[in-house]
């Protein structure tokens, strides 16, 4: 059995997604948590001095969606076939392209101008990535999960994801049978509804 | 299948996400350029030879990723003076960083030899040789103090099917990267 350890900050954020693989998967690993002001001691050991990174037997893997897709095959959620695992990787690149536009703005420090940004984000740009991820739900997935019949990793990411949304709008999903759906049917499984009864309280 | 982009419109609807590039198989529909291109690389030998080697072919392609996340929309911006003025600030400030990062895999990954993974190649060695085109065009000096990053281009462009495919493609007229 590999040793795993994630590196991140003590927060969701891109962390979460590989959090949720192994919790889907009942798989141990180290949650290594560095509080921002430990953070600036620690960067230098990170291959690409960010976080977070998966350490599997000594080796030190960076980039979320990889680390992501890594565990995901490991456990079984990443797709059965070439092909529905392609289905996930449209399916995530597609929530990427999403957190492309929404990340910059989360992070300005100009109060007033970070409200303005996303709700223009929320009006302009939004709609479509919500439009375009019900799409490939209904191309690919059976009416519960994103893609064929059971849970992927994709499933977990929107679920992370769309925590984010509906934080900023409550209602931000009423329009999207579908991409309802998948959250519940996340909601559901045994593993991951335990998980999320029992994860940190965080800001992020 | 290589649509002009006056026809584009007509077609736009018959893509997922009305977008391109959509890679047709099996009567599925594929969109997202990396997600098709690491299907095809899976298919044919070209992602690394074990989950880990995978990994780290994924390491790099999220960072070429990041890259062209900052590239593309200057690249691709309509307005003359607004895109000179977004480079000019772009190659100084923005790119070192990400070529740098490109440099760090290649240490922790190449194993010593001329390939980015496991010294065979990999669809990442194509991605990074697809976007320094790009730059190369802009500013030849990008790759100045990274020769082996050099080596790279060079080992990418010998390859035989590689450097037959390079001669007879159709000379590049797109506005988007």
């Amino acid at each position: 059995m590999p040793n795993y350890k994630l590196y991140y900050f003590d927060g969701r954020g891109r962390g979460e997604f590989s959090r949720l693989i192994f919790a889907a998967a009942d798989q141990q690993f180290e949650d290594v948590r560095y509080p921002q002001t430990e953070w600036p001691s620690h960067k230098q050991e990170m291959p690409l001095g960010q976080m977070p990174v998966l350490e599997v037997d000594g080796i030190k893997i960076p980039q979320s969606f990889t680390i992501a897709r890594f565990l995901a095959k490991q456990f079984n959620l990443a797709g059965k076939d070439n092909l529905e695992q392609a289905k996930a990787d449209a399916t995530v690149d597609t929530i990427a392209d999403l957190m492309a536009k929404l990340s910059p703005l989360m992070y300005d420090k100009d109060e007033v101008r970070k409200q303005q940004g996303i709700k223009k984000f929320q009006e302009e740009e939004l709609p479509k990535h919500l439009q375009n991820l019900e799409k490939l739900a209904k191309l690919y997935g059976n009416g519960a999960f994103f893609v064929g019949g059971s849970l992927t990793w994709a499933d977990l990411v929107f679920y992370e994801i769309s925590n984010s949304l509906l934080k900023l709008d409550p209602n931000v999903l009423k329009d999207y049978q579908q991409l309802l759906k998948t959250r519940q049917e996340v909601e559901k499984h045994p593993k991951v509804s335990a998980y999320l009864k029992s994860r940190p309280e965080s800001q992020f | 299948m290589r649509y002009e982009r006056n026809e584009w419109p007509s077609y736009k609807s018959e893509m997922p996400l009305g977008q391109i590039p959509v890679l047709k198989v099996d009567g599925v529909k594929l969109p997202q350029s990396m997600a098709i291109a690491r299907f095809l690389a899976k298919r044919f030998g070209l992602w690394g030879k074990d989950d880990l080697q995978q990994a780290n072919v994924d390491t790099v392609v999220d960072t070429i990723v990041n890259l062209m996340n900052k590239f593309s929309p200057i690249y691709a911006e309509q307005d003359e003076s607004k895109k000179k003025a977004e480079m000019a600030k772009f190659f100084p400030n923005e790119l070192p960083k990400h070529v740098r990062n490109l440099d760090t895999l290649v240490k922790l990954y190449s194993d010593g030899g001329l390939f980015f993974v496991g010294n065979h190649l990999t669809c990442c060695d194509l991605e990074v040789y697809n976007i320094l085109e790009y730059l190369l065009q802009i500013d030849e000096n990008v790759l100045y103090s990274y020769s082996w990053l050099h080596k790279n281009r060079e080992e990418v462009e010998k390859q035989p099917k590689i450097a037959s495919y390079l001669k007879n493609r159709p000379a590049r007229r797109s506005t988007t990267c």
